[in-house]
């Protein structure tokens, strides 16, 4: 192995973790945010390392101290202690190994050789995530049942029956996407939506098969354990659910888990439905034959958004009380935001002055394509949030009639249609 | 007076279908998180400890006041009818004989317990004389002992009542 192979792979497991460990903090801020603007309300804004506070960021990072230094509380009723604390490392665990096979990027070709931009390079793709995610439904399970508590115990039997009922109309929508595609390496799919239907409208999932793009994402919302479909905690209802009884990090990872698991879903939703890494009209070929063009448009587009966006921290980013250290963030940032433009335009200045070579074009056609994919899972993740700040939760029997005799006709009926329509495109 | 039949709602296709009013509540919850983004906010929420709230009556019943005779003396006669009153049981009056010549009678302790006190207003209203009154406007009242939040006849004194 050489330093370059060693250096990608090292790379694609730091995006990995950053895209769903990492993003768990900025889920719980944008969660608690956004919950808080659409309700006309401010949301944390408090909280703050030396006047810096990021919009609120820094309160997920207290929130996660305050949890890993609490007290690890567990009742005496709670026998067995050892599947009481496997629980949350398998909803843990599962949500986050979940997320290794997704690509951020097309194949990055350095020096002719070939490397796969994702956690795992492994080519088991939409399985491998139909497993895992199937596998976190046990820990729930678990920690309800070792909990020896009612409420717990109604919780993870809400989540086993959500998951089952769930889990087959998730599973028959993949297959009717699986079929279009023509194969269940994520990366492959992905290099399929890049190209054009009819030449003129990107042929992603969400257009080829809006059917099931629905279902999927209906039943990922379920699967995620999201509003509205999270009656396994149910709060007003039992307590807090499979975990009443947890405290700590022990529910830290429950709830850390709870947003990779989100992030993983949404990944999965971009990848299949949403044009994975692809900017709309560029797939890969074109986008490495107009990279200079692109390089001039990010040179100017980006001084044009930071420019808005400082404009938007001097008016808003302001803290009610004169002389308050929270008021000199606005400058940070915008020092920040200058500094930021100053590195990337240089940087890709010198790119364009010096002119590309290959590696250098396909190095930069990853990165565009990393930032895409990260744009895309942020808008579904935000999709997550804004869905559970709009609707109310189902009724458990609600739930099951949804499950059963909707989404799973309308999947297999998807899939008849889908198979019809490849087979007479094939003839 | 005749019958009204509401018409059920959630037959036809459109309700029955959900994803109609799905669409339209999101786009709601939208419009209101990108309104707060917006140069025109429409937050309700105040930055509490620093701004305070404006929008409390003038009837609002926060801690107790005793109120004073024109020559500054205490106005209350030590009659027991607040502590009678009192529901929580949380007024202890210690009376003493006033000397002065402008009454007979006066508390010489005037103890009020505020983690019993309710804040009824039962005491106000059962005060033959307008010595206590709840028009003090305070209505956070913080300590860092249990002590502290029993009011003497000094502190109860103190209150001033809140300007409009």
């Amino acid at each position: 192995m050489s330093t370059i192979s060693i250096a990608v792979v090292i790379i694609n497991v730091i995006l990995a973790l950053l895209f769903s460990l990492g993003a768990a903090p900025i889920l719980v801020w944008i969660e608690r945010r956004v919950a808080g603007l659409i309700q006309d309300r401010l949301g944390p804004n408090r909280c703050h390392i030396n006047g810096i506070r990021l919009g609120g960021l820094i309160q997920s990072f207290a929130d996660m101290l305050k949890l890993v230094f609490k007290e690890d509380f567990k009742a005496k009723a709670i026998q067995e202690s050892f599947f009481f604390s496997l629980a949350p490392v398998i909803v843990f665990a599962s949500a986050f190994l979940s997320f290794m096979v997704m690509p951020f990027a097309d194949d990055l070709i350095i020096n002719g050789e070939r490397f796969i931009m994702q956690g795992l390079p492994m080519d088991l793709g939409v399985l491998w995530f139909l497993a895992l995610a199937g596998l976190s439904v046990y820990g729930i399970m678990l920690g309800g049942w070792s909990s020896r508590n009612k409420y717990s115990l109604l919780g993870a039997m809400r989540a086993g029956a959500q998951v089952i009922s769930y889990e087959a109309a998730m599973g028959l929508s993949v297959v009717s996407v699986l079929i279009t595609y023509g194969s269940i390496h994520l990366g492959d799919i992905v290099a399929y939506q890049g190209q054009l239907l009819f030449g003129f409208i990107p042929a992603w999932g969400i257009i080829i098969q809006p059917i099931a793009a629905l279902i999927f994402i209906i039943t990922a919302f379920a699967e995620a354990n999201r509003t509205p479909f999270d009656l396994a905690e149910g709060e007003s209802e039992i307590v807090g659910g499979f975990h009443t009884e947890y405290s700590a990090m022990r529910f830290g990872l429950f709830f850390v888990g709870e947003y990779v698991a989100m992030s993983a879903s949404s990944a999965l939703i971009v990848t299949l439905f949403l044009g994975g890494y692809h900017l709309p009209y560029l797939n890969t070929q074109t986008l490495q034959a107009y990279m200079p063009f692109i390089l001039m448009v990010l040179i100017v587009a980006l001084p044009l958004g930071s420019w808005s966006a400082m404009r938007w921290i001097q008016k808003h980013n302001r803290w009610h009380k004169a002389n308050d250290i929270r008021n000199h963030e606005s400058a940070f940032l915008q020092k920040g935001l200058i500094g930021l433009n100053v590195l990337v335009i240089a940087g890709v200045g010198a790119l364009l002055v010096l002119g590309l070579s290959e590696t250098s074009t396909n190095v930069a056609t990853a990165v565009i394509q990393i930032a895409t994919f990260a744009l895309k899972l942020l808008f579904m993740n935000f999709v997550f949030v804004w869905v559970r700040w709009t609707l109310p939760r189902f009724r458990y029997d609600q739930l099951q009639t949804l499950g059963w005799k909707v989404l799973m006709p309308l999947a297999i009926a998807n899939i008849f249609i889908s198979a019809i329509i490849v087979v007479a495109r094939g003839l | 007076m005749g019958i009204k039949i509401v018409p059920r709602h959630g037959n036809t296709l459109k309700e029955k279908l959900y994803l109609p009013a799905i669409f339209g509540g999101m786009k709601t919850t939208l419009s209101h998180l990108i309104t707060n983004l917006s140069d025109t906010p429409e937050i309700k929420t105040i930055n509490y400890p620093e701004e305070q709230p404006h929008d409390i009556s003038e009837r609002y019943r926060g801690v107790h006041r005793l109120t004073k005779r024109d020559d500054g003396s205490v106005r209350c006669v030590a009659c027991f009818m607040c502590a009678t009153a009192c529901p929580a049981e949380c007024i202890f009056i210690e009376a003493e004989e006033r000397n002065d010549g402008v009454d007979e009678k006066m508390p010489k302790r005037f103890d009020i317990d505020l983690l019993e006190c309710v804040f009824c207003g039962a005491c106000v209203e059962a005060c033959p004389c307008d010595a206590i009154r709840m028009d003090s406007g305070i209505f956070s009242f913080i300590g860092k002992k249990r002590e502290d939040f029993v009011l003497s006849k000094e502190q109860l004194l103190a209150n001033e009542e809140k300007k409009a």
